[in-house]
């Protein structure tokens, strides 16, 4: 694909086959082969069809020009979803950083059984979603769930949770941060443990106590891992649809309709294909500038090592 | 958000996007099997466990008396089956026959690969008649016919005998009333040991849905006009529908409400519910209870009367060449002639998708052995007496329905102006196409 040989003379073809050049490119075009078929041009379809009215079903695709991207602004369940998601993503990410932080510096140390306490935080991301969304249904049913059992005891009164449109949403970010905790923990354990013990101990030497050493060393030397946590869990959370379709299906009254649960309900129960590509679009400028604000801003509290 | 896969920054968007664009993955490549013009028949059907089982054997028989005939079944989770079927169709190699959703219907219409079988269905001998009126209705989009029945099934309720004894209440009767149906659910009601009279599915979709529309025609009205162009719900039998279950929801709290649409069967099976309106693919999952069925209650004074819902699905067919076609009609009208609707019915606990086998006095009795109740809801089909309207903006209508009713059940709004905000977006829904 980068050779273009054309025009030129056998002598030349010859050594453009023989170069380094070419066995390289020719080593990765299946791959890149595939990233093209399955990756890009479904991109640039759903690109095409942004602009479309298409239902998949009927041969007629006409252009609508910008219509689809006019009635995302006008449809006041995409206002709905875009607050949702933002609401959710900015529980959903410091919540799974916090608590992942805490859990890998509480394991981070010789104790007994430590590798089954390690294994337990990871078994988080090993369960499946379906069965953690079952989990959560159960552990926070109205009438018959645990949650409200012991809320009971401290005299709080029955919450509604998932029947509750104030409520559910803060339901489906607990859930996610269990499930993706985990991750968190993986990372920062490895983070932890990358941090030379010299300094820590200079700092004791020089008189810092724990939360000073926590404050002023660890914290910083974890800052790469934290961006990157950050951008990965953002992404994520933007993106999130799994456990809102399987436990409330975006109720109640579209309480937890998130971006990625209104395109599936467009494209998949509606048939507007052409509105679901142009909410994915849209999606998709949002996750770039906030990826891009998370780079630009994090850069300036990550502090790499040489 | 699915965890289990890792993906770079830039990749992260594609599974938004992957979303739409799978099925276009797979345009311009040919996955041959079906598309020479011999060769077995390809079908897609969503059967497992005993349906399965009945299934790979009646395709075996008509194998054996049909010589050179050859039928190839395809398993397809019966939930993706269109967005699968709309690949192929994009790719130019559909399957012949496909197992599809009734709700589907009108959307499958417009279709073009889809074979109309208007003419099919009248050629002697196939007796269309026989099938249900509910099933005939869902078969049938704008006066064609697209598909042909291939599953049947209703709405009743299922009551838990040993609770009503407790209660001291007398079992339904098959002239009750929905006024007894909620004193009922009440008296069944004990917040102190958890127990509620009656379930509703509120996820806010179709199953939210058509529960409700049930009360609606039994109340004696109708969701859109004749003319199909106007809503027709926001009307005092829509009033006394949505009051019914309002009453138990939200005054007398005798309505467990399932957001999940998950929780309430295990329920029931655990003995915490007294009434539940549900379907026959419900029953084997009450094992633990000793269960009774009875018809949806009615409203005395209305002409509505007895009735109930179904939600048939369709076998429809595809243009994959004239001899194909021809191929995979004969092969549908065998497989859904009496014989085999009354051997499949048996053998999987379906209702029979024909009223001829429905109304053998034998089968349902035999049927009833293994799973019990089963009778009540084959003599219900012929409860069913209207199908939901066959548009093409049934979705969207059915998307504001369900808001409309989840949000009178969480009191959140009252019937009456949640019928008027609900009309009013349905004749937007209707005008913009």
């Amino acid at each position: 694909m980068a050779v273009s040989s054309g025009r030129q003379r056998p002598g030349a073809v010859r050594r453009v086959i023989g170069s380094d050049h070419f066995s390289g490119w020719a080593f990765v075009t299946p791959g890149v082969a595939i990233i093209l078929l399955f990756g890009a041009a479904p991109i640039v379809w759903s690109a095409v069809m942004s602009f479309q009215r298409s239902n998949l079903l009927s041969p007629s695709t006409p252009f609508v020009g910008l219509a689809n991207y006019r009635q995302l602004v006008h449809d006041p369940i995409v206002v709905q979803a875009i607050q949702h998601t933002l609401i959710y993503s900015a529980l959903f990410v410091p919540g799974t950083m916090a608590v992942g932080l805490f859990l890998a510096v509480a394991m981070n140390r010789k104790i007994r059984f430590i590798s089954v306490y390690r294994t337990a935080a990871y078994a988080t991301m090993a369960i499946s979603t379906i069965s953690e969304a079952i989990v959560f249904i159960w552990l926070f049913d109205p009438s018959y769930g645990v949650v409200n059992y012991f809320l009971a005891m401290i005299g709080v009164p029955q919450q509604q949770f998932l029947n509750s449109p104030s409520e559910a949403l803060y339901v489906i970010v607990a859930m996610t941060i269990w499930g993706w905790t985990g991750f968190a923990v993986v990372i920062y354990l490895a983070a932890l443990q990358a941090i030379p013990q010299t300094l820590l101990e200079a700092a004791a030497i020089d008189g810092a106590g724990p939360w000073r050493t926590f404050r002023r060393i660890t914290l910083p030397l974890l800052s790469p891992a934290s961006l990157f946590l950050a951008v990965w869990l953002t992404i994520n959370a933007l993106q999130l649809f799994d456990e809102v379709y399987l436990s409330t299906q975006g109720g109640p009254l579209n309480a937890t309709t998130v971006l990625v649960y209104y395109l599936y309900n467009q494209a998949f129960q509606q048939f507007n294909f052409g509105y679901a590509s142009a909410i994915a679009y849209f999606l998709f400028l949002v996750i770039i500038v906030i990826t891009a604000i998370q780079f630009r801003v994090g850069r300036r509290f990550t502090h790499y090592r040489s | 958000m699915a965890k289990h896969r890792l993906r770079g920054p830039l990749a992260g968007l594609l599974t938004a996007l992957t979303a739409v664009t799978v099925p276009l993955a797979a345009c311009g490549t040919d996955s041959g099997g079906s598309s020479g013009a011999s060769g077995p028949i390809q079908i897609w059907e969503g059967y497992t466990g005993a349906e399965a089982k009945a299934f790979a054997h009646l395709v075996a028989d008509y194998e054996a008396q049909h010589p050179g005939q050859k039928v190839s079944a395809l398993y397809v989770n019966n939930d993706d089956t269109l967005q699968k079927v709309l690949t192929a169709v994009r790719g130019g190699s559909p399957p012949d026959i496909a197992y599809l959703y009734g709700s589907w219907a009108p959307n499958v219409a417009q279709i073009p690969q889809v074979v109309n079988l208007t003419q099919v269905v009248k050629q002697p001998g196939v007796d269309w008649n026989d099938f249900w009126t509910g099933e005939r209705a869902v078969a049938t989009v704008n006066g064609k016919v697209i598909g042909i029945p291939a599953l049947v099934d209703n709405l009743a309720v299922v009551y838990n005998k040993t609770l009503f004894a407790k209660a001291g209440l007398p079992l339904p009767g098959p002239g009750w009333t929905w006024r007894q149906f909620q004193a009922d659910a009440k008296k069944l009601t004990d917040p102190a040991i958890k127990q509620y009279g009656t379930a509703y599915v509120t996820p806010g979709s179709e199953d939210t849905v058509w529960h409700w529309e049930a009360l609606l025609w039994e109340a004696g009205g109708a969701l859109l006009s004749a003319d199909g162009k106007q809503a027709a719900f926001d009307s005092p039998a829509g009033l006394t529908s949505l009051d019914t279950l309002r009453t138990m929801a939200v005054t007398d709290k005798s309505m467990y409400l399932d957001p999940t649409d998950s929780a309430y069967a295990n329920l029931f099976n655990s003995g915490k519910i007294g009434m539940l309106v549900t379907g026959p693919w419900d029953l084997s999952g009450f094992p633990n209870v000793h269960y009774g069925v009875q018809v949806m209650p009615s409203y005395p004074g209305t002409s509505g009367g007895h009735q109930t819902i179904s939600g048939p699905d369709n076998w429809v067919v595809f243009d994959n060449g004239p001899a194909r076609v021809s191929a995979a009609e004969q092969f549908l009208l065998w497989l859904t002639a009496p014989a085999q609707v009354r051997y499949f019915s048996l053998q999987t606990g379906d209702l029979p998708t024909r009223q001829s086998v429905g109304q053998q006095a034998s089968l349902s009795q035999q049927m009833n052995a293994s799973l019990p109740g089963v009778a009540t809801f084959i003599a219900n089909l012929g409860n069913v007496r209207q199908a939901r309207p066959q548009i093409p903006q049934y979705p969207k209508i059915s998307q504001i329905l369900g808001t409309m009713i989840v949000s009178v059940l969480l009191g959140q709004s009252q019937p009456q102006t949640a019928l008027k905000s609900a009309a009013a977006q349905v004749n937007q829904a209707l005008a913009a196409s």
